[in-house]
């Protein structure tokens, strides 16, 4: 949890690890924060600049990088206990750069690792400088105060592809395991918990779940020095009761992850460059003028925990979203109105009994309006942050006519009656991209009871490369379909639908900034995913879970199996998903813990992707299926392969 | 005694985290001596402080070396601080310091009881607030100065840090002088309160003593035979004491005239070191980023970093300048002043 996890930076590390002493007359201290990439990931999201100022850190570095003394300073490094860091650490003691250290490591650092460090200090006669050592146990990246992600830096390593290629080996696997276990276990370190592990049988989560179970029985064998003790569940701030861990596979749901969406986080992670909870635009300045190319700059935006705005709507349907910063904006325009009457008032000469006695009056007015102004401020920023942002979706949900899609698709997974055809879809010229046509075609593929007939399979397919697509993860999915058996028992994706509400001309007023001429106004009605759908099962402990996909769940305790097995409905929950996740799965686990009173459910994954991005890793699989003698390089410096027109023949 | 390296798992790849460490797992190997497992920080953190672990090595391995060459003069841990350091961290003492006299200020300032009013403790603790900030304010500048003249081209770093300490200083100045004026804003409420009690009271009190002018005059004639001495001691004491209440009135009103103008000439020298800050806050960079937004920055060849910070430094804007790029606040707070005067 974010809070946790702020909590952990501010108290602990970032004031050296003491208890924050109650003065206010000692002298400030001022250090300096080093990190690497790792370390960076970790942090951004959290804290900002100001925030760390506010802590005393004067300067914050990458680790490798070129720093110069800085001889009357203490500085906090955050690392990962890497070979190349501690070599780094190492050579920074030998060159005295600062006045003491104090080494934090995200994860434990090895005994051998340790020694290396130890021998630098006594050679650079700098033992007494190395005042404490640490080993956090921070090994991910909170996100949302209910979600995370593994890791950033070497997704690649833990990627969707990595772990479900072919060729892989039994030793690459293993790494990725131990990676993954590695963090998980950090996680339930710092959330103070000993989780009850359920899992499917059969693949990589039965396998994470396994090395997970063994890492935490050790650590609780020996009670003495267990990082589980009574203190620390305290901390953890949760019931007695212990949580439900339930690790999934991307494998059991490949729908979602190429789903078009409507809800605002969402829809910003699918359509623009969001990453690490900060969204990138990029805008066009100059004119039109002539043959100069219009400039484009990158505008970087980041939403946080403080933009009470984003906390709101972040999982709103997009209509709403508009309407709301439509309406703030107004709110804050009749505030502004309000300071400048005031300020010209101000300007009154009074001689006027009357202007006078309404000074002393506005006096107060204006000192309070004064102490309002970086408030209104701040707000003007984050209504303008989020009129940019939102005008940007719009635009593409305008230009590829996302609403279609997204009804389209819901229809289909819900399984509802279809008002046209997927030809007729594909066949459009306007509406969306070849990727989004793709996307769609493959969720028909993975929803559909029965597989299309050879002939209307070759009709969708003369249509897709017509309109530009590239079949190769048709072939990944069919693959896939056949793998998981999943023909007979496609996973269930609710049974609502959506409804639309008629098209938008008339439900904004022309004083809008979003013309959402022509877009549906959709309405969401809350159905769930399968993921959702599972852990709903076993948080209720429903005596017949209906099984989507595989017959049975191992149960596995981590405690002796003398203490009872828990009979109660869970009241807490985290949903971890091996192989990727998205925001459409998070936002749906949201609302149906909204809906829940007193539950409480944390999404994890081990990395998220866009559609997009899932769709090249899938491509990548596939590749590697044929041309696994080829150098992986070729096929990372391509960024068309995609747009390319390729006839594959089906040859499953 | 050879300690046994245990390897994790290693990637060909350099920077990448390979594999758990072995640490968890507690199987002392049998050749090593039995070293003291580091306890797990209780109180309520969840991490584990290898503090206690290292130094152990380290004296180890001390033991195994200290044969092999001469001991070393072992640095201090204090080592020796630069001016700028002791300087910011005398300012800093300071700042704390005229914060606990501001605090006592606060407590004193807001009682509102008519006849227990401390005003001469409140004034002087003004007055030293007061000074107190001005001498902060210099001791900041000279700071400032100190920075800008060590400007040394090697130092990028330090000169970073050295600008943010002074301008975390000077925003903890700038934060406590609004409290200060704050403060004096409430002690004048309290004043004018007191003074439109007091004029109640000292009208009844004047009538009353007119009242009695007038019927001890009545008596005066009454006695005129009598006692003429008593009579004009007597009148000279009525008229003295009628004399000495308007006086002491008078005094009242110029001691509260006067305060008024202290508390207002101090807010306008307040509104000087916000100017100062606002200044200040200009040179330094945005502080509202993440501190991953510099990552293009920092991967810019140093080289074309000179020039970047040297032009920013190298534009000292003019009063004028500087007073056009002030946040709205500042202004809206002059205006505020200058209505207040």
């Amino acid at each position: 949890k974010t809070q946790v996890m702020v909590w952990n930076f501010k108290d602990r590390m970032l004031n050296f690890n003491t208890p924050p002493l109650k003065n206010t007359t000692a002298e400030p201290v001022w250090k300096v924060l080093i990190y690497d990439r790792f370390g960076q990931d970790i942090i951004s999201p959290l804290l900002s600049v100001k925030e760390l100022r506010d802590m005393g850190i004067t300067l914050h570095l990458l680790l490798h990088s070129d720093r110069d003394p800085i001889p009357d300073v203490p500085a906090i490094y955050f690392v990962m206990p890497t070979e190349e860091n501690i070599d780094r650490i190492c050579q920074d003691l030998r060159n005295q750069l600062y006045e003491s250290y104090y080494l934090n490591f995200i994860s434990a650092i090895s005994r051998s690792k340790l020694e290396d460090i130890a021998s630098a200090a006594l050679a650079a006669n700098a033992v007494n400088q190395v005042t404490k050592v640490f080993d956090q146990y921070l090994n991910f990246i909170t996100l949302e105060d209910d979600m995370f992600v593994l890791c950033n830096q070497n997704k690649e390593q833990i990627s969707y592809h990595a772990i479900n290629k072919p060729d892989i080996m039994d030793t690459d696997m293993e790494v990725i395991m131990d990676t993954i276990v590695d963090s998980l276990f950090c996680f339930f370190v710092t959330l103070g918990a000993v989780p009850i592990i359920r899992c499917p049988r059969g693949n990589a989560a039965e396998m994470v779940a396994v090395k997970l179970d063994k890492k935490l029985r050790e650590n609780l064998r020996d009670a003495r020095n267990s990082l589980f003790t009574g203190d620390t569940m305290g901390a953890g701030q949760f019931s007695f009761q212990r949580p439900l861990f339930v690790l999934a596979d991307r494998n059991l749901d490949l729908a979602t992850p190429l789903h078009h969406t409507w809800t605002y986080q969402a829809l910003i992670h699918d359509v623009l460059d969001f990453h690490l909870n900060r969204v990138t635009l990029e805008e066009s300045l100059g004119s039109e003028a002539g043959a100069r190319p219009k400039k484009k700059t990158k505008k970087s935006y980041d939403l946080t925990a403080a933009d009470q705005f984003w906390q709101k709507h972040k999982g709103s349907p997009f209509p709403e979203v508009a309407e709301s910063v439509q309406e703030e904006l107004d709110k804050y325009r009749a505030q502004e109105d309000e300071v400048k009457r005031l300020k010209s008032i101000m300007g009154l000469e009074g001689e006027d009994e009357g202007a006078i006695s309404m000074l002393s009056d506005n006096t107060a007015k204006l000192t309070s309006a004064v102490s309002s102004l970086p408030e209104l401020l701040e707000k003007k920023r984050l209504i303008d942050l989020h009129t940019n942002v939102a005008t940007a979706v719009l635009d593409h949900i305008k230009s590829r006519k996302l609403d279609v899609y997204f009804e389209y698709e819901e229809k289909l997974m819900s399984k509802s009656t279809l008002d046209k055809s997927l030809l007729d879809i594909i066949t459009d010229p306007d509406a969306g991209t070849p990727e989004d046509k793709m996307r769609l075609f493959l969720i028909f593929y993975i929803t559909a009871q029965q597989p299309p007939s050879e002939g209307d399979l070759e009709q969708y397919k003369k249509a897709l490369i017509d309109a530009g697509c590239d079949l190769s993860p048709l072939n990944y999915i069919k693959q896939w379909k056949a793998f998981t058996k999943m023909a007979t028992t496609p996973a269930n994706y609710g049974n609502s639908g959506v409804k639309p509400m008629g098209l938008f001309s008339r439900v904004m007023n022309t004083g809008s900034q979003f013309v959402m001429e022509g877009v549906k106004n959709l309405v969401l009605k809350q159905h769930n995913l399968p993921v959702t759908r599972i852990l709903d099962n076993l948080m209720d402990m429903k005596s017949n879970p209906v099984s989507y996909f595989c017959p049975s769940f191992e149960i596995q305790d981590t405690i002796h199996s003398s203490i009872p097995r828990n009979k109660n409905p869970f009241q807490e929950a985290i949903v971890f998903v091996v192989g990727g996740g998205n925001y459409i799965e998070y936002q749906n686990l949201v609302d149906y813990t909204k809906a829940k009173q007193g539950k409480r459910v944390m999404y994890g994954c081990s990395e998220l992707f866009s559609a997009a991005q899932f769709m090249k890793q899938v491509l990548f699989t596939l590749y590697r299926l044929h041309y696994f003698s080829l150098p992986l390089g070729t096929f990372l410096t391509h960024s068309k392969i995609c747009k390319v027109k390729i006839k594959i023949t089906s040859n499953l | 005694m050879n300690t046994r390296r245990r390897h994790g798992p290693r990637s060909s790849q350099e920077g990448v985290y390979t594999g758990p460490s072995q640490t968890q797992f507690q199987l002392a190997p049998p050749l090593e001596t039995p070293r003291a497992i580091p306890p797990v920080d209780n109180s309520g953190m969840s991490c584990r402080d290898r503090t206690s672990e290292f130094q152990s090595v380290c004296k180890s391995l001390q033991g195994r070396q200290n044969g092999a060459h001469a001991v070393k003069p072992v640095h201090t841990a204090v080592r020796q601080r630069s001016d700028f350091t002791l300087m910011a961290k005398r300012i800093g003492r300071d700042l704390s310091n005229t914060f606990a006299k501001l605090e006592k200020l606060t407590i004193l300032a807001k009682r509102k009881s008519l006849f227990d009013d401390k005003a001469v403790e409140i004034d002087e603790l003004t007055y030293i607030v007061k000074q107190d900030i001005n001498n902060l304010n210099k001791q900041i500048a000279e700071l400032q100065t100190l920075v800008r003249f060590r400007n040394s081209p090697n130092s990028r770093h330090l000169q970073t840090h050295s600008n943010t300490i002074v301008v975390s200083l000077q925003s903890k100045l700038a934060s406590m002088s609004s409290d200060f004026k704050a403060v004096l804003e409430v002690r004048t409420e309290n004043l004018k309160q007191q003074r439109s009690r007091q004029e109640q009271f000292s009208q009844s009190a004047a009538s009353t003593t007119s009242f009695h002018n007038s019927s001890l005059s009545n008596s005066v004639l009454m006695q005129d035979d009598s006692k003429k001495a008593d009579i004009s001691i007597d009148m000279d004491l009525r008229s003295s004491q009628q004399m000495q209440l308007i006086n002491e009135k008078d005094s009242y009103i110029q001691d509260r005239a006067n305060t008024m103008q202290n508390i207002e000439s101090t807010i306008v020298e307040l509104g000087s070191i916000f100017q100062q800050l606002a200044h200040m806050v200009k040179e330094q960079e945005e502080t509202v980023q993440r501190i991953d937004s510099n990552v293009e920055d920092t991967q810019l060849t140093w080289t074309s970093l000179m020039p970047k910070s040297s032009s920013t430094s190298s534009r000292s804007p003019t009063t004028a300048g500087c007073l056009s790029n002030l946040p709205n606040p500042i202004i809206f707070f002059f205006v505020f002043v200058l209505f207040m005067s």
